[in-house]
């Protein structure tokens, strides 16, 4: 077997076509390109993703990016080792798009094609600048994975090896984002809008106080809940008289309640598992208070490492895909072109 | 269609437990009522007093989730969440492989939006709606 492998990955799992061509060898990952065409600016139109719309603009981007990732790594086909390609969870629309397009060059170039998770992607996105050695001294490792339609926590043992011990019970971090800044008017994405908004507040005499509930902090696992918070900001919004003020304070609160949640039950999933780091993942992870309540929380907890994503890979990206599939690849964990299909709802655990 | 006052978590799921009771599989139920006012919290307490072990988490991103149901007339519980969408998006990520099927209960989120298609298209459905109160309070129409 070849040390130095040349992946093409590819990633269409909702809003984003991307495409990146890495080097994976023992001694780490060099990405030659990494190219994404978003459609958040559309999508921000409607106040979120269109499915129809998101699947028309994969297929009508998704040659062109590949082409971009091959030219922008000065690769031809004939020097790509393996293809990866994200076969779910995600919309079936957009899955579609990536899949097909793997399926048929996997074909032509008559090389091996490789199906990677989304959520075990997110999970690893932290480990693009780390060589082999480093990576397995970090296992095992507990994963938070925050996005739009996912927040979960899981225990890494290995590449493939992953167990689910908890996560929310209700909407994912991302989507209480989005639902609140819809609540406050504040436009779509909602995490960054949330954020920016959060930022302006500076507490005192002349700012309202508004608390809002912190809930299953306390039941001793690693559930968590965030649709009371939404309903809480929902009812204390709409009996105010919804002045810029309050609003400041209702945005500061509720990052402030949600990044609590989350931080307490992943310090204390740490403790409970005896896990050497933290992998952090997702579109949520580019949040900044949680950044920081991280990086605190962990310091306080001897021998346990952080491991956080660059914030261009926290986000929907194909390097990510293809850091996974090379340890795929090392154990040979190809699939079938015939009977691949995309699983909107395939579970990493 | 019966207004019913609810003052807690658990009237709901008592609630959503009964309403179960009453299912035979094809049915299509629209949900409707504001952001947080707790549909997604009756289908998931329905779905649980039916013996879904599944965690029953919001639909809102991938836009439907399908849950396979054991012992009970129906077969398949299928949460739907029109919130974001309209009905073209929901027949393109394959409900409309559900709208027929005998052995599946379908409960669309924000199903107002589908409500013509429906009617346009003879399907039989029933409503629940659910209006705020108060912190914990709710009516519920069913």
């Amino acid at each position: 077997m070849k040390k130095i492998i040349t992946i093409l990955a590819i990633e269409t799992s909702c809003d984003e076509t991307a495409a990146s061509v890495l080097q994976a060898s023992p001694d780490g990952f060099e990405v030659l390109s990494d190219i994404i065409s978003t459609q958040v600016r559309t999508h921000a139109k409607y106040g979120g993703i269109i499915p129809e719309i998101a699947a028309r603009m994969h297929i009508e981007n998704m040659i062109p990016i590949v082409n971009q990732a091959l030219k922008k790594a000065k690769k031809k086909p004939t020097d790509i080792d393996a293809i990866a390609v994200t076969g779910g969870p995600g919309l079936i629309t957009s899955l579609l798009v990536g899949v097909e397009t793997a399926k048929s060059l996997s074909v032509a170039w008559n090389i091996p094609l490789i199906k990677v998770n989304h959520i075990e992607a997110h999970i690893c996105s932290s480990l693009v600048s780390k060589n082999q050695d480093e990576i397995k001294s970090l296992l095992p490792a507990l994963a938070l994975v925050v996005s739009g339609g996912h927040t979960e926590l899981i225990l890494m043992n290995d590449f493939g090896k992953y167990k689910w011990i908890g996560g929310t019970r209700d909407d994912a971090v991302g989507e209480a984002f989005d639902k609140v800044a819809k609540m406050l008017k504040l436009g779509y994405p909602g995490g960054p809008a949330i954020s920016a908004l959060a930022e302006k507040y500076s507490p005192g005499k002349l700012s309202p106080e508004i608390t809002l509930p912190r809930p299953m902090i306390n039941t001793g696992d690693f559930e968590m809940s965030f649709s009371g918070i939404k309903t809480s900001v929902l009812y204390n919004w709409n009996k105010s008289r919804q002045g810029k003020k309050l609003k400041k304070a209702m945005a500061h609160e509720f990052q402030e309640a949600v990044t609590d949640v989350l931080v307490y039950k992943t310090a204390s999933a740490i403790k409970e598992h005896k896990v050497k780091s933290l992998l952090l993942g997702g579109g949520v992870a580019a949040n900044k208070v949680l950044r920081r309540k991280l990086e605190n929380a962990v310091n306080e907890i001897p021998g346990v490492e952080l491991s956080m994503p660059e914030i261009k890979y926290t986000g929907d990206n194909a390097v990510m895909i293809g850091v996974v599939a090379y340890f795929q690849y090392l154990n040979k964990d190809f699939c079938e072109v015939k009977n691949f299909r995309p699983d909107p709802n395939w579970e990493v655990t | 269609m019966k207004r019913i006052l609810i003052n807690s978590e658990e009237e709901t799921t008592a609630l959503a437990q009964h309403f179960a009771s009453t299912l035979k599989g094809g049915e299509i139920v629209l949900m409707t009522g504001d952001l947080g006012a707790g549909k997604s919290f009756f289908v998931r307490a329905l779905a649980n007093s039916v013996g879904v072990k599944k965690r029953i988490n919001s639909p809102t991103f991938v836009l439907m989730k399908v849950y396979n149901v054991e012992k009970q007339i129906f077969k398949k519980i299928v949460h739907v969440d029109a919130y974001r969408v309209e009905t073209d998006d929901l027949l393109n990520v394959g409900l409309d492989e559900y709208l027929d099927d005998p052995e599946a209960v379908i409960f669309i989120e924000w199903g107002e939006k589908i409500e013509d298609f429906l009617t346009k298209n003879d399907y039989i459905f029933q409503k629940i709606d659910i209006s705020i109160t108060g912190l914990s309070s709710r009516v519920i129409s069913i």
